[in-house]
């Protein structure tokens, strides 16, 4: 028999892996500022965990930041900018 | 004869005399004038008897009363000259008639003593004679004088009778000699003083153990009173040459004062002048030559100075003062300044407020010393440059000659001539031209603060650098690469550019001259060089500053084109380098990042900073996730079918919309680790949800561990690497196809990682029946190991860099894809307009494609693509046009569907080519093409 064997509980043995992460979103891009959702908004500089998705109720995601401005900008009961429903935050 | 002849002549010209003399008188006149050529005779012929001088003057008062002066005096002068040509000037050539057979070059020490000797004898033979000459004509002035006071009655005070005579006699003696100049003499006198002045140096060198010959200068009280710059340092002459000087009573110095004197009362003022001032410039040239070498890490200017203050300076000053010409104390300095002096009146230590002529002398040895050192340094600058910074020194000497002389066009012309013969050759490499450029802008910028001089040296190399493939990388490597974030004190080597940028910007915050090593030198020097603004100096906005250290940086980007093509090039390496990491160490990427924002502004470097961010990310989530494992484990869970812990693995994620494009090609890595890749991205959507993971399997790096019996041995590898060997686990031989399969790659792929393998004697090749299916098996590893060295339980291999294997796509690939769609144009052009510029494609490119596909790209990104298609030899290049290559032309035709039917300017043609338009409907057999040409106006 060949003496050969791949020790995977060697100490020495480490398999570095990359990958990318990407949002769990069914669009590609941020409906109000059109930057990609694995980006970020506008107003940020780094994506991910500081520039997190926000879906509605309606099923929309949005840049968290894009969309609060949104609401802000919509008193006194917002839309959403894709579907013109009552913008509620999904639960 | 002679006297009837003059008595003759004189009668016709004194016509108006004859009428008021007398027969007696005549009588009297006769015999004077017989007595008179009589005594000149004796006295002036042969021996000489001064005896007869009272005669003498007694017949020339005689003749004198009767208005013969003129008659006496033109007697006397053609006597003197009949006899000065037989006892002086024949004698005297005489001497050096030997040396009519030697060429002068041919003059060498072994004539040293020869030529001394004649040249001494000859002029003390004639000066002999001259005296005893003048003492005769001193006679005949007395005589005139005498008579003159005779009849006036009083004091006859006028000389200028004496002076007239004398300065008559000396014209002739010059003339005579003069006219018979044999042509070898000057030379004879050149090598004299050459001679002397070598010896002269030795002596002062310290070759001599002659101390006898020098004062100590400390019996000289006008130096105490004259000392007005201590501060140049007197102590380091003293070092060298002992603090001795040379006096007017040295007995060489009055050998060669004799000399001079003779010859200038021989009417060679001038021509010895000549001979000994290019004595001395030989001399120094010597000097000069010697000092400076091929040892570029000292200063030898100011050793050069200190020489020719304590030779040639100290040898005219005795000289001067012996010949009694020269020091005027009193005189104040008259306003004649050396450039090269702290303060007016201190020129050397030693030498005091010195004489206009030596003045001028020390700004003419000054100047050509200067001008030798120069030329020396410039023919040399290629090789300074290379040693630079530890020809700093010499580049400093350089510099303050080109400050005297001006001639920096000369260094221009001789460097670039250099660069082209040395540097711009296929033989170098893009890093040694890069360094030397480097090299090049630092020195030249000492030399040159203005930056003149290194715009048209730094054009030629940029010129050629552009026109290198690997330049933007080796530029980035050199900027960015070295320990970093490792300040292990000054002169780190392995720094990078950017680190080495950086630190001389800190150093010249606190511009301190810190070189301890002969600090007192140096100052002494920076002292007594201060007449002249320094450029640096004489700004002191911090500004300036600045700007020195951008324009290096400048220089360096100015290379690449853009300061945004150098960022660019920069993420694909530094994409490339964190793809390839397995422990998220970042500390010297980091450093680097903060230098670079620092030098290109942050938000350039906004991607990076999100890629660095992305690793300093994914070791944190790696151990939260990792955390997460052994809740569960200590919960009592199990590791999982295969056995194996999710501790083994290890994840970067990306945030892939800031990093380059990276290689995505799909690859079946093995069950057990898929699983726990499918296991940590789970984890990971738990964590972070609603982020998610896609793995990109080919990337990565894989260290494992091969055992043989009782051995192990590790390696470092991809996960292709890891695939494939992982694969012999359970099957030890395997088909080229089959495992190729298996992994999910193409065959010429799994072909060429498998060397790896191969290449470590873990698996052996055959070639199999069919030749494109080759057969690879798992080595016995216990029989090859020793050979191959795979017992060494060490061995750590990057593959990826091995087989030059990249995670991320490279700029060029990135640039081939964008430019692709262009080559047709520009094959189109080319068969079109026969050649072109790169200038002109670029332009036609932009005016026809404005849309679809835009033509976007930069000058530099065209010429980047056109060198690509150049080393496919789809083209050539000649004096700076882009041809087709020949045997191209006719395949770029065929793929050349004419893009411009859209345009306007289009021009119908037909071309008796082959059958090349696929779309013309013409069919194979068709020798015709209907080409559309699109035709600049
Ligand atoms: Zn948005
Ligand atoms: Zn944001
Ligand atoms: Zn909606």
């Amino acid at each position: 028999m060949h003496h050969f064997v791949f020790i995977y509980l060697s100490p020495y043995c480490r398999w570095h892996a990359v990958a990318s992460w990407t949002w769990d979103a069914q669009d590609e891009t941020c409906g109000i500022c059109r930057m990609a959702f694995d980006g970020c908004c506008p107003e940020c500089k780094l994506p991910g965990d500081d520039c997190p998705l926000i879906w509605g109720a309606c099923n929309h995601a949005f840049h968290l930041h894009c969309i609060l401005k949104w609401v802000n900008s919509q008193t006194p009961q917002a839309h959403c900018p894709m579907c013109r429903r009552e913008w509620q935050y999904k639960g | 004869m002679t006297m009837v002849t003059q008595q003759a002549s004189s009668n016709y010209y004194n016509l108006g005399i004859l009428d008021s003399i007398t027969d007696d008188s005549i009588e009297d006149i006769l015999d004077s004038w017989t007595g008179f050529c009589n005594t000149t005779e004796s006295l002036l012929k042969d021996k000489g008897d001064l005896s007869v001088g009272s005669e003498f003057i007694s017949h020339v008062h005689i003749l004198c009363e009767n208005r013969l002066s003129s008659l006496v005096q033109d007697h006397f002068f053609k006597a003197l000259e009949e006899t000065f040509e037989k006892n002086g000037r024949s004698k005297f050539w005489h001497h050096f008639d030997d040396f009519r057979d030697v060429s002068i070059s041919e003059l060498n020490e072994s004539h040293k003593d020869w030529v001394q000797q004649v040249l001494c004898k000859a002029l003390e033979d004639i000066c002999l004679e001259k005296q005893y000459q003048e003492k005769c004509l001193l006679i005949l002035v007395h005589a005139l004088q005498s008579y003159k006071e005779g009849i006036s009655k009083g004091k006859y005070n006028s000389d200028a009778e004496r002076v007239a005579l004398f300065s008559r006699y000396r014209l002739m003696v010059s003339s005579v000699l003069m006219t018979t100049l044999p042509r070898h003499f000057p030379e004879i006198l050149r090598f004299y003083f050459k001679e002397r002045l070598e010896e002269l140096s030795d002596m002062i060198s310290g070759n001599s153990d002659d101390n006898d010959e020098f004062q100590a200068k400390d019996n000289m009280d006008i130096d105490e009173r004259t000392k007005l710059s201590p501060e140049v340092s007197e102590m380091d002459i003293g070092e060298t040459y002992n603090g001795r000087k040379i006096s007017e009573n040295n007995k060489l110095v009055k050998n060669i004062g004799k000399v001079v004197r003779d010859l200038r009362s021989l009417g060679f003022m001038s021509m010895a002048e000549d001979a000994y001032a290019s004595a001395i410039f030989l001399l120094l040239k010597t000097k000069v030559n010697d000092l400076a070498g091929d040892d570029y890490r000292t200063s030898v200017l100011w050793s050069i100075k200190e020489w020719i203050w304590a030779v040639p300076l100290q040898f005219l000053y005795a000289l001067l003062a012996y010949l009694g010409d020269s020091v005027s104390y009193d005189s104040p300095s008259s306003g004649l300044k050396s450039p090269l002096a702290s303060h007016p009146t201190s020129y050397y230590p030693g030498i005091d407020i010195p004489s206009e002529g030596l003045v001028r002398w020390q700004l003419r040895l000054e100047y050509f010393a200067y001008e030798t050192l120069q030329d020396l340094r410039i023919a040399k600058l290629f090789e300074i440059i290379v040693d630079y910074p530890d020809s700093s020194p010499a580049i400093d000497d350089l510099k303050k000659c080109l400050q005297y002389s001006g001639q920096h066009s000369k260094l221009v012309d001789s460097f670039i001539s250099s660069l082209r013969y040395r540097l711009l050759t296929a033989g170098a490499s893009t890093n040694d031209i890069l360094h030397q450029y480097v090299s090049t802008i630092k020195a030249l910028r000492i030399i040159d603060p203005t930056g003149v001089f290194l715009e048209a040296v730094g054009e030629p190399i940029r010129d050629y650098l552009k026109g290198r493939k690997d330049t933007m990388k080796c530029i980035v490597t050199m900027l960015t690469d070295g320990p970093g974030g490792n300040p292990n004190g000054p002169g780190n080597t392995g720094d990078s550019l950017l680190e080495e940028l950086n630190r001389d910007e800190e150093n010249q915050e606190d511009d301190v001259c810190d070189d301890d090593f002969n600090s007192d030198d140096r100052h002494a020097w920076m002292n007594a060089e201060r007449w002249e603004p320094d450029p640096v100096e004489a700004d002191p906005l911090k500004g300036s500053r600045n700007r020195r250290k951008f324009d290096i940086l400048g220089m360096i980007v100015g290379v690449i084109g853009s300061k945004e093509q150098l960022v660019n090039e920069y993420r694909v390496m530094l994409a490339e380098k964190l793809l390839n990491k397995s422990d998220y160490d970042i500390d010297s990427e980091i450093r680097t990042l903060e230098l670079l924002k620092i030098h290109f502004g942050e938000s350039s470097m906004q991607k990076c900073e999100i890629m660095l961010n992305d690793l300093i990310n994914s070791k944190r989530i790696n151990t939260n996730i990792k955390a997460s494992i052994s809740d569960v484990s200590q919960k009592g869970s199990d590791l999982g079918e295969t056995g194996v812990s999710l501790d083994l693995l290890d994840a970067t994620i990306i945030s892939s919309n800031f990093w380059p494009p990276v290689q995505d090609e799909s690859i079946n890595i093995p069950e057990t680790v898929d699983q726990l890749l499918s296991d940590y991205a789970k984890r990971f959507y738990e964590i972070k949800t609603p982020r998610k993971l896609l793995w990109k399997k080919n990337l990565g790096t894989v260290k494992l561990e091969l055992q043989f019996g009782d051995r192990a041995a590790q390696f470092t590898v991809t996960p292709v690497h890891a695939a494939i060997i992982m694969n012999f686990q359970d099957q030890t031989r395997w088909i080229s196809k089959d495992l190729a399969a298996a992994i999910g790659v193409p065959v010429d792929v799994l072909n060429r990682r498998i060397n790896f393998w191969i290449s470590k004697g873990i698996i052996a090749e055959s070639v199999g029946a069919e030749s494109d299916n080759h057969m690879f098996d798992l080595v016995d590893a216990m029989v090859d190991s020793s050979r191959n060295g795979v017992n060494n339980a060490s061995c750590e291999d990057l593959a990826a860099d091995e087989e030059g294997e990249t995670s991320v796509a490279s700029l060029e690939e990135q640039l081939l894809q964008e430019m692709t769609v262009y080559e047709k144009y520009i094959m189109g052009m080319l068969t079109n307009f026969g050649s072109m510029s790169l200038d002109r494609i670029h332009n036609t490119l932009k005016m026809f494609c404005s849309a679809d596909p835009v033509y976007d790209k930069s000058l530099q990104q065209l010429q980047s693509f056109l060198s690509g298609l150049l080393s496919e030899e789809k083209l050539e290049l000649r004096d700076g046009m882009y041809y087709l290559k020949r045997e191209y032309s006719y395949l770029s035709l065929r793929s050349y569907h004419c893009p411009h039917l859209k345009f306007n300017k289009v021009v119908q043609s037909t071309y008796l080519i082959g059958n090349i338009d696929e779309t013309s409907g013409y069919g194979n057999d068709s020798f015709v093409l209907t080409h559309y040409l699109c035709l600049m106006p």
